[in-house]
Parts: C-alpha cells; sequence; structure tokens
C-alpha cells in the first residue's frame, strides 16, 4: 500500500500546492474501497462469471472437476423446450406477487401501528425482530407443522367448524404455492416493518398535531401524511422484496420440495432440482441466470425510479 | 446526497451502473447462497492430514435416525477396539448435501476415507470422481464368494462399492386393527384394498406412505406401478398411468392421506406408529422405531403385487473416499465392519438390516426374527436391482425425479394419474436411450 502512495507523493512535488491535498483523499478513499471490491471480485463477480460459463456449458456431476464444453444456448433451449422453464417463471410470477403484496402492506400496516412506543409495541417489536432473525429452516419446519392436517391451523378451523374438511395447505398444488407464499411474506414482514416504523419516525410530531387540529381522522393520517412521507423507503423496500420473492427457495425446500409433483416448483428450486438432484449443473446455471436476468431488469427499474425520484423530489 | 462534505453524487448513468452491477451481484451471491452449498472443507474430520495417514478413518454418511446412529457408533467401537491407535470419525452430513458435497470435495483433491452413501448413487459419485475404484481390493478379499453380487456396485467394469446390508420395503400392518376389523393381513392387492375400506369404516386411515417427489418416491412407487406391468426395460405410459391411478383412487377413496406428497419415510412411518392406521409400506430399517415407538401388536408380511412387481434391494453403499489419505486403513474399517460376518449382525440387530453376506443370513440373528422373514421372503419373490439396470449410470438421479415427481403429482391431484405417466414417459425416453 505505501508503494501506491509512494509514487504519488513524489509527483506531488512538482505540482501547485493544492494538488496534494485533494489527491490524497481521492487516494485514501480508493483504499477504503479495496477491501470492499475485494470481496465483492471474489463473493460476487467471480461466483457471477463462473455461473454465465457454466449456463453455456455442458457440465454434470463427471466433468464438473474437468474441462467444460461450450455448447452455447442448449441449456436454455432444454429448458424452455421441457417446458420446466416457462411453468416455473409464472409460478415465480405468482409467488412474487403475493410476497411482495402482503409484505409490503403488512409492514407498513405493522410499522403504523407500532409507530407509537408503548410496552405492548415494544413488546411486538421484539418479536419481530426474532422472526425476522430465525434461519428459514427453523422457520419453515414450525410452519410445516402448522399447517399440517392434525397442525394448529387445522385444529382451530375444525375445532371452531369453520371447516369440516382439513385444509390441504400443502399439499394441494393451488393451496401449496400460496401457503409457501404467505409464509415467505410472514418472514419478510418484520423486516419490511422495522424499515418503514424507522422512516415514520423522521417526521416531525407537529405534522400529526397540525393535522389533527385541522380535523383529519386517522386514516388521513395515514394516507396524506405517513404513505407520501415514506415514498422513498417504499421503493427502496420494494425494490428489496422483489428481490426477496425472486430467490424463494429455502421455505419451498423444508416445506413442499417443489411439490405436489412440481406445483411449487419456483425458478431458484428448478435450479436447484437440475443442478444438484440431476447434477445437471449446466441446465441449472441456465435456469439460474434466469433467475439473475429478472433481478436484473428489477435493478434497472430501481435505478430508473431513483433517478425520477431525484429529478422530481 | 452529501458524504463527508464532498460532493460525492454519482452522475445518473454511473449511478445506473453501480446499481446494476451491485443488485447483480447481490442477485447471484442470494442465487448462490440458495444452491445447498458445496463446502469442500473435507469434513470435520482433519483434511489436511498428510499422505500417509493419521490413524484415523473419516467416515461421512447421511443418518440421522437415532438408531442409524447407533450402529455408526458400534462399528466405530468394533474398529477402534480391534486397531491399536486408530480413532473413528462419523461425519453427518444431510442427505440431500452429501452428494455434491463428496464431488465438491474431489474437485479440491480432498474427501473423507470412507463414504456411506445411497447405493443408488454410486453413479452419479463415481462418475463425479469421488469414490475410489475397490477393483483390487475387491479380488483379495476372501469373502467376496460370500457377498450376494446384487449389491456390488460395479459401473462401467469398475467396482467402486459394495453394500453390508440390504433395505427394502414391505408391508406393515397394524394387528389390534385387523383383528378388530376381522381381516387376515392381506396376500393380495385385492385383500388389501377391501382391508383399508373396512378400516376406514371403523374409523381408521387406511395405509401411509412417501409420495415425496423425488427419488424417495419412486422408491416407493416402483413397487405399486411395477405390480401394474410397468418397467424401465419398455416403459410404457399405460402401466404407468394404471399404478399411479391405483394409488390416486387410494386418496379419493381416503384410505391414504393426501399430505402424502409432503412426507419422507420417517413420517408415515411415526404415522403408523401413532397407532390410527391399518397399514404402513415402509421398509425394515423400521423394525427399532416399531418396537420403541408402537404400543400395539403388528407385523409385516411382502407387499401384496402382482407376478410382476418388483421392490427395490435397496440400503446404503459403502466405498473409499477418493482423496482418502490412507485407502488401506479406511479397506481394514470396511472388513472388519460392514464386510465382516459378525459386523453384519449389528445392523441386523440394531436396525433390522438384512445381511448381505450368506453365511451372516443364516445366523439365529436372522432367522429368529419373525419381522425379518416377510421381507427375506420378499427378496426371493420381488427383489429388484436398484437401480434397475438398464437405467444408464448417468441418467439415474434424472430418472428417480422424473418419476418421484410423477408419483406425488398423482397422488397429491396436481395431474391425473394418465397425464403424470404420459409427461414422465415422454421425458424418460431420451434419458433411457
Amino acid at each position: 500500500m505505501t508503494t501506491s502512495l509512494a509514487p504519488a507523493a513524489g509527483r506531488a512535488g512538482t505540482r501547485p500546492a493544492p494538488g496534494p491535498r485533494r489527491r490524497r483523499p481521492r487516494q485514501a478513499r480508493l483504499l477504503f474501497l479495496l477491501p470492499a471490491a475485494l470481496f465483492l471480485g471474489v463473493l460476487s463477480i467471480y461466483p457471477l462469471i463462473t455461473l454465465l460459463r457454466m449456463a453455456f456449458s455442458a457440465v454434470t456431476a463427471a466433468t464438473l472437476n474437468a474441462d467444460w464444453a461450450f455448447t452455447g444456448l442448449d441449456n436454455f433451449t432444454a429448458g424452455i423446450q421441457s417446458g420446466d422453464t416457462g411453468a416455473a417463471l409464472s409460478r415465480t410470477a405468482v409467488f412474487v406477487a403475493v410476497v411482495t403484496v402482503l409484505g409490503m402492506g403488512l409492514g407498513l400496516g405493522g410499522a403504523i401501528a407500532l409507530r407509537t412506543s408503548g410496552r405492548w409495541s415494544g413488546a411486538l417489536l421484539a418479536l419481530m425482530v426474532f422472526v425476522w432473525a430465525l434461519p428459514p429452516v427453523v422457520n419453515g419446519s414450525v410452519w410445516k407443522f402448522l399447517l399440517a392436517d392434525t397442525g394448529l391451523v387445522n385444529t382451530v378451523l375444525l375445532a371452531t367448524g369453520l371447516r369440516d374438511t382439513p385444509v390441504p395447505f400443502l399439499y394441494d398444488q393451488h393451496w401449496a404455492l400460496m401457503a409457501v407464499a404467505f409464509v415467505n411474506s410472514f418472514a419478510v414482514i418484520p423486516f419490511n416493518a422495522l424499515v418503514y416504523r424507522a422512516a415514520l419516525l423522521t417526521i416531525e410530531p407537529e405534522v400529526f398535531e397540525a393535522a389533527e387540529l385541522d380535523g383529519a381522522g386517522k386514516a388521513q393520517q395515514v394516507r396524506h401524511i405517513m404513505v407520501p412521507s415514506v415514498r422513498g423507503t417504499t421503493l427502496v423496500l420494494l425494490i428489496l422484496t422483489l428481490v426477496y420473492g425472486l430467490r424463494s427457495f429455502d421455505f419451498i425446500y423444508v416445506m413442499t420440495y417443489g411439490g405436489p409433483g412440481t406445483a411449487t416448483n419456483t425458478l431458484p428450486f428448478l435450479g436447484y432440482l437440475q443442478a444438484f438432484v440431476r447434477y445437471d449443473y449446466g441446465l441449472g446455471a441456465a435456469t439460474s441466470v434466469v433467475a439473475v436476468a429478472g433481478v436484473l431488469v428489477l435493478a434497472v427499474l430501481y435505478a430508473r425510479s431513483i433517478r425520477n425520484e431525484e429529478k422530481h423530489g | 446526497m452529501d458524504i463527508n462534505g464532498n460532493d460525492a453524487r454519482p452522475t445518473p448513468r454511473r449511478r445506473n451502473r453501480s446499481a446494476l452491477i451491485s443488485l447483480a451481484a447481490a442477485g447471484s451471491l442470494l442465487l448462490a447462497a440458495c444452491s445447498g452449498g458445496t463446502s469442500a472443507d473435507g469434513g470435520g474430520a482433519d483434511p489436511a492430514a498428510p499422505a500417509g495417514g493419521d490413524r484415523t478413518v473419516t467416515v461421512w454418511h447421511y443418518f440421522s435416525d437415532d438408531n442409524q446412529v447407533r450402529l455408526m457408533d458400534e462399528f466405530a467401537e468394533k474398529f477402534e477396539g480391534e486397531q491399536d491407535g486408530v480413532t473413528v470419525e462419523n461425519v453427518f452430513v444431510p442427505y440431500d448435501q452429501l452428494n455434491s458435497k463428496l464431488i465438491a470435495a474431489a474437485g479440491a483433491k480432498t474427501g473423507p476415507d470412507v463414504v456411506v452413501f445411497n447405493g443408488a448413487e454410486a453413479a452419479t459419485l463415481a462418475l463425479g470422481g469421488a469414490l475410489a475404484p475397490l477393483d483390487e481390493h475387491w479380488a483379495d478379499f476372501a469373502d467376496a464368494d460370500q457377498v450376494s453380487e446384487s449389491v456390488v456396485h460395479t459401473i462401467d467394469g469398475t467396482t467402486y462399492a459394495v453394500q453390508g446390508y440390504v433395505n427394502l420395503l414391505g408391508l406393515w400392518y397394524n394387528a389390534d386393527i385387523l383383528a378388530e376389523i376381522g381381516v387376515e393381513p392381506p396376500t393380495t392387492m385385492d385383500e388389501l384394498e377391501t382391508a383399508m375400506a373396512a378400516a376406514k369404516d371403523a374409523g381408521y386411515a387406511g395405509i401411509t406412505l412417501s409420495g415425496l417427489p423425488q427419488s424417495q418416491g419412486e422408491w416407493q412407487a416402483y413397487p405399486w406401478i411395477t405390480s401394474e406391468g410397468f418397467t424401465y426395460d419398455d416403459p410404457q405410459a399405460d402401466a404407468l398411468a394404471a399404478g399411479l391411478a391405483r394409488v390416486r383412487s387410494w386418496v379419493e377413496n381416503g384410505w391414504l392421506s393426501q399430505e402424502a406428497v409432503t412426507w419422507d419415510q420417517t413420517v408415515p412411518f411415526q404415522q403408523f406408529a401413532a397407532g390410527r392406521t391399518a397399514f404402513a409400506a415402509n421398509g425394515n430399517w423400521q423394525m427399532g422405531t416399531a418396537a420403541s415407538d408402537a404400543d400395539f401388536e403388528y407385523g409385516v408380511v411382502p407387499l401384496p403385487l402382482s407376478a410382476t412387481g418388483g421392490v427395490y434391494l435397496g440400503g446404503e453403499g459403502q466405498g473409499i473416499g477418493a482423496f482418502s489419505d490412507d485407502p488401506e486403513l479406511a479397506w481394514e474399517y470396511l472388513t472388519s465392519t460392514y464386510l465382516d460376518a459378525d459386523g453384519q449382525l449389528l445392523p441386523a440387530e440394531i436396525v433390522g438390516s438384512l445381511p448381505s453376506r450368506a453365511d451372516a443370513g443364516e445366523s439365529e440373528v436372522v432367522t429368529g426374527n419373525t419381522l425379518l422373514d416377510p421381507f427375506a421372503q420378499t427378496i426371493t419373490r420381488f427383489g429388484a436391482n436398484y437401480p434397475a439396470a438398464v437405467i444408464p449410470p448417468e441418467a439415474v438421479a434424472d430418472v428417480q425425479l422424473t418419476v418421484g415427481q410423477a408419483w406425488s403429482a398423482a397422488i397429491g391431484g396436481q395431474k391425473s394419474p394418465q397425464q403424470a405417466a404420459e409427461d414422465a414417459i415422454a421425458a424418460l425416453g431420451p434419458l433411457l436411450d
């Protein structure tokens, strides 16, 4: 590190006095960036390049540790022709929609309910942090018990006479997709609520007092003060929640293993089955690339919305 | 956007690009995190041990059941008792991760000394370079002729693994329920269905089995679909559909819970052991669980299949890791435990598995066990190689997943049995060529 600084210092002597002062901080900034760039390169860029290379090659258990033969778009066409990728795409879309709507809506609702400080909101907040910190495998296993035929939810439904037969939460193709999407949303609500709450706390209390003096009810305060104030936060959370929904793997793995049949095979789970169950790493990588492409589209939308926000905001 | 007093605001284009890169990176990270993990750390033992060995035998296995874990401990104790200064280290790796971890470890030229894995997946591991060839050891093994040929895993002419025991499915029955509804243990499909109907009328469930959409599902499906004439040699959609339709009809009649699609093979046996179900299509390895959990009279009969029916002869394969630091010691471990006549009695006693050695099979431990006898009969009547010999080694995992998903789709009602069968046959065609 000293070697990179030394020439700069040497050159500085030939330049006008303010030069080095401006240069040094910039180089120092680069130095501070180095660890992050290194980690990003090793843990993100390299795997991403490997993923792309794999997606365009024939890679199986037998050839994983050998040279990979380039096969062009074969993996992509194989996925599309089998119908697996298309079906997984539409399931992923439904899944992401449910996770996003529930995660955002209930996240904001939770934040509004927890805005004021008090014993109950403190306890609820602690509970939410606990749910958020729970490993998905544990969370998913508990929900699998809760949603089973003899689980708590069905027992209550049957005991109260709301249903004559247990709800087929995890073994009917439509219910199963909705159930895993719901559990996925449940796990993201605490995070969204905490972020929303932080944004809501930045609103000056005087604003609410003024609104109350003007006769605004709770609903109007939510609609005309809170929702507009957290618009920036909403945009960021929306992207994060969409990406969270797109990587829907762990709960599906624990709760349904993609079943019944293939009813809960979303893109990430399909990629897992192809790469780590069928050992067709190339095909699995191609499916994952489709998912990454989805994330990239979201990234473009995100960047655009931020830019518009800054232009008009 | 003031950072430290400087205007650090990036231009929109640059911001756009950096946002793209960071999100793409985050996305790939998340996806990578999802993919099951392929850490090549060599397991809990010391993967960096010097060549020539540290007198430690590292054994990777996927057992979490109490009795199976106890068996691993007893094997370790047996070998350590026979050898001076040797330590056996059993390392648990979850079933779903074992193969990918082994293959990734082989890529990094490391891995365990001994691998205990699903015998059906020998081809995947051998082709992935995770297993060492056993040809020389096997040729020199004096008792090789005692071991049944159906448990020796040979891929493209090279032997990679041997099984110390055989596991297979049978029909467990709750004798108390059968006595209450007045039927005998079934010997034909009609008798089974009549008994399940009677059990349902008496307020019990008919049968439990696993409908998971993966290899466990295929293993459970095989007897029922072959009983209707399905074979991998000449896969026909109608035969497959008939097998799937029969089991789907059990769901529609209320004899089998549709929830079976979320059960691995452990859960349905626990359901059976709870005492409210007449039958369970499950394995001999459940004997320990039955003894400890079931407080009713129970028994086993061979699955009531037709003459074309087949029951897979499964069980775990045992092989030597391709990068074992002491393959000789690893082989000594295998010959002292899984391949030893006395050693083979341990799985029979503890787990209820059938020994693969002829002499061990004649032991009192096996012949005196009335629960093992129906399984021994099943081997003679319905025993089928697992996986079917006609399936190319590289397609085994694919075939199992395809049929497992069809089985799950039919039981769970995602597809009609006919549709599930036609889709599966279409997918099987190129795999079996």
